[in-house]
């Protein structure tokens, strides 16, 4: 009977330092992005001064920190591949950071101009956004730049 | 009697809310399956302090799956990292990459097990019998061998002299694999020579969804079939050993090559136009990687007065090449003039010797005593960038004694070791990423900061591991084992000097070039019983790493194209812990009821949240049921919801799936045709690995999979 009580006092040991949890008050909840505007295959209008109409509301569990927007090119993805190189126009690069608080925050600028040299064609635009403990989430949306791009305004809003 | 219809009765209440549907199944076909076990099994147990699992040859046989990680599976506490269907890392208790070795033939096997779309380079029809030592190995295996050991090893040479050999045939349903081996052998006198040759091919995997969400996007699953997985493998190995009075040695060549796709919606923003179907499950398609793995060892063995002296060198090289069409952020980037569209290119090269021996004083003493040094140089290539050239080299001597009291049923073991590590990192920097900095108009520190891909970094590490531990064995019935270990990791090239975007993370990932070595204690027991056609294990462990690396997401944004926050390379305390329980019941006389269980508990003690890639808790019902030479088997695999996740990484919700096997034999010549047939996932459940590689993608794990193998061996006497 000995080996059983020596066996069940160390695994009973061993089990409960297994079993024993820390403290886990940490948030891993990351917060949520809803893009409202520029919307899914949106084509924005190349050199308008009114810049482009960002509209996007964010919301965390607990805080929210920072959002990112990035613009950048996808001419390889598609068939219709815009021609490289062109000296005349120069790939359209956007980054910008942005601070924010609170559990909600609903965002609407006209900060991201884009320049009449962009080079038309597909980009990809992304937003990412940061909670205060390091959650993070983004999306993408493709879009296309170009010279017959509509002004997009807010009668885009339902 | 009493007890086992209790307990019969208690387990069918038990699995049938479970599975309604299986009732029927579940009251005729049961029986004695073939488990791991086997005296080789009962002789490592004894002599280590450490849980040791053995797969033997029948358990690779009946779970095999053409893939070696997703067969030991099977096995409670190991788990198989999978990148499409084809190629899987391992997993040890909550512990993948670089934490766990694997080793064969005594040499460890060294590839780019770093990274999470590597797999393992390994022939799994050449497998034929596995160690796995889980828990704190580093005493006897140095750096990375914390997590534990699977250690690939072959059988014993036949003891006639003989030709023999065998033919082997695998299909799979769920990504048409076509797969088979040719071993042939011959046993004369002291001379055994064995030479395999293996291959499998397979196509684009099937999986239960028409479409995946990711990123809001849908993107469509043309035929449910997920676009440019399919793959192929070819590998050959020789293997010969000569043995004479005290004298044996063995000589191994093997080599190991893999192409598989990528699903192209992983690599890179998803996009539905570049899944649109292309007519042709079966081609490799950009992205893909190709690996091949070179090996080459030899052991030189003498044995004399119950001494042995053991003395082993390999040489291994491991060619990795990842190929994407040309692609860059950075417009002034050129397309390269050669091979435009080779991304990536690693090539590591590793020599690695080791002297040993054991010494056998008396009934009560053995000791060992072991020296070994390693020696690895990685050369990069491709136009993109994502690890650092680098030099290692590590030399590491141990002593470890065994200790068991005349008489006794107990025995002691311990031992100490040290290890030297030296890692010389090449620096590197993106002139195109300057240029692209400098045009848009950043200042000269933040370029600074962001032009190196890596920093020159050169580190010497000296690192203490060990372990202290008892096995008793009462009674035949009964087995205790207590074992704690210190065990160690040098930080990888990655960890400590790399600096941007990581292609398939989409992550900015930032080494620290100051990181100290990862250690940890690590407390494991392991208590077996068989008692009346009842066999019981239980093996809980709980380990504490006072330098713990992770990726910690910094909060910094990335002023990187496609890039988030800066995850940053950081040491943190953590706990890992949990349990493994085995039971196993002779219902009947040909009946088998098998169930296995596992938690793992993982903590990072500064972030107060679960570290990433924690297995979830899961459980395996198996009824088998034998009659003469024909086994038929149903399981219920069920795995629990993973929500004790870190940051960035989501919950994967738990799935029951039930599969179905039978193996026979049918008389042929003088021996026996092997036949075994599987059914996985019988009702085509959608579910989601947490650990597989395209989990973060939202993509499910493989659906219905019929499976058949067959085996024909051969053999002749010579005089």
């Amino acid at each position: 009977m000995n080996t059983i009580k020596f066996s069940t006092i160390c695994l009973t040991a061993i089990f409960f330092l297994a079993f024993t949890s820390c403290k886990e008050d940490s948030d891993t909840t990351k917060p949520v992005i809803e893009l409202v505007e520029p919307e899914e295959d949106d084509v924005l209008l190349i050199g308008s001064e009114n810049g482009v109409h960002f509209d996007a509301e964010f919301s965390d569990n607990e805080m929210l920190a920072s959002y990112k927007v990035e613009i950048h090119q996808n001419f390889d993805n598609h068939t219709h591949a815009v021609t490289r190189g062109d000296a005349e126009t120069v790939d359209f690069v956007f980054e910008k950071t942005w601070t924010i608080t609170g559990k909600n925050a609903s965002v609407h600028h006209h900060e991201i101009i884009i320049p009449e040299n962009a080079t038309p064609g597909h980009y990809h635009l992304m937003v990412y956004c940061t909670d205060a403990a390091g959650n993070e989430s983004h999306i993408a949306v493709d879009i296309e730049l170009s010279h017959e791009g509509e002004e997009h305004d807010h009668e885009d809003e339902d | 009697m009493y007890i086992r219809f209790i307990t019969v009765v208690l387990i069918f209440a038990y699995i049938l809310p479970l599975s309604a549907q299986t009732t029927d199944s579940l009251k005729t076909e049961i029986l004695n399956e073939v488990v791991v076990s086997s005296s080789y099994k009962d002789n490592v147990n004894r002599n280590t302090a450490l849980q040791v699992e053995v797969a033997n040859k029948s358990f690779l046989y009946e779970h095999f799956t053409g893939n070696l990680m997703q067969t030991l599976e099977n096995i409670p506490g190991i788990h198989s990292m999978d990148i499409g269907s084809g190629f899987s890392k391992p997993m040890i208790r909550g512990m993948g990459f670089n934490r766990i070795s694997v080793t064969e033939n005594g040499i460890k096997q060294e590839g780019q097990q770093w990274g999470t779309d590597h797999g393992l380079e390994i022939d799994a029809f050449a497998v034929e019998r596995v160690t796995i030592r889980k828990g704190p190995s580093s005493l006897l295996y140095g750096s990375d061998a914390m997590g534990g050991v699977i250690e690939i090893s072959q059988l014993p040479a036949p003891s006639e002299n003989q030709v023999y050999g065998e033919i082997v045939m695998l299909g799979k349903s769920v990504n048409g694999t076509l797969g088979g081996s040719m071993m042939s052998g011959i046993k004369k006198n002291l001379w055994h020579v064995k030479l395999r040759f293996s291959e499998q091919h397979f196509a684009d995997c099937r999986i239960p969804a028409d479409t995946i969400v990711y990123l809001t996007q849908y993107l469509p699953i043309h035929n449910r079939k997920l676009k440019n997985t399919a793959g192929y493998e070819r590998d050959f190995s020789l293997f010969s050993e000569y043995r004479k009075g005290g004298y044996y040695a063995n000589y191994a060549v093997s080599d190991a090559f893999q192409k598989v796709g990528f699903f192209s919606g992983a690599h890179g923003i998803p996009d539905a136009a570049r899944l649109r179907d292309d007519g042709d499950s079966r081609n490799i398609d950009m992205p893909y990687s190709s690996v091949n793995h070179l090996k080459i060892s030899t052991r030189q063995q003498y044995f004399r007065n119950k001494s042995t002296v053991t003395f082993d060198a390999g040489f291994q090289n491991n060619h990795r090449e990842e190929w994407s069409l040309f692609h860059t952020h950075y417009g002034n980037q050129p397309v390269p003039e050669t091979d435009p569209d080779k991304e990536l290119v690693f090539s590591l090269n590793t020599f690695n010797s080791s002297l040993k021996t054991d010494l056998i004083y008396s009934e009560q003493w053995r000791h060992t005593f072991g020296f070994d040094v390693q020696y690895q140089r990685n050369s990069t290539g491709g136009y993109s960038f994502l690890l650092p050239e680098y030099r290692r080299f590590t030399a590491g001597a141990l002593w470890l004694s065994v200790f068991r009291p005349a008489g006794s049923r107990f025995s002691l073991s311990g031992g100490v070791r040290y290890d030297y590590g030296m890692i010389g990192i090449a620096a590197s920097q993106d002139v195109y990423l300057e240029q692209y900095l400098r045009e848009r108009n950043y200042d000269d520190a933040l370029i600074e900061s962001y032009k190196w891909r890596s920093h020159s970094v050169n580190r010497h590490f000296g690192d203490v591991s060990g372990s202290i531990g008892f096995v008793w064995t009462p009674n035949v019935s009964h087995q205790l084992k207590v074992n704690l270990g210190r065990s160690f990791r040098l930080p990888g090239a990655n960890e400590l000097a790399s600096n941007g975007v990581h292609h398939g993370a989409f992550r900015h990932e930032q080494g620290n070039a100051s990181l100290v070595s990862e250690r940890g204690w690590q407390l494991d027991a392991s208590y077996t019983c068989e008692y009346d056609g009842i066999w019981f294990a239980a093996s809980p462990f709980v380990s504490w790493f006072d330098k713990y690396i992770y990726l910690k997401p910094t909060g910094e944004w990335s002023i990187l194209p496609h890039a988030g926050q800066i995850y940053r390379y950081t040491a943190v305390e953590a706990i890992f812990s949990g349990t493994e329980v085995e039971l196993r019941i002779k219902v009947f006389r040909n009946l088998t009821y098998r169930i296995t269980g596992e938690y793992v508990y993982t903590h990072n003690r500064d972030e107060h949240t679960p570290l990433s890639f924690s297995p979830p808790a899961s459980m395996r019902n198996r009824l088998t049921w034998t009659y003469k030479t024909f086994q038929f088997n149903i399981e219920l695999q069920s795995v629990a919801t993973q929500n004790r996740v870190a940051k960035n990484e989501d919950i994967t919700h738990g799935t029951n799936l039930l599969h179905l096997g039978a193996t026979m034999k049918i008389p042929f010549h003088d021996s026996n045709v092997d036949i075994a047939f599987s059914l996985n996932n019988i009702f085509d459940t959608k579910y989601y690995n947490h650990l597989s590689f395209y989990r973060k993608v939202e993509i499910p794990d493989t659906g219905r999979n019929f499976q058949l193998l067959i085996k024909i061996p051969f053999k002749k006497k010579l005089k």
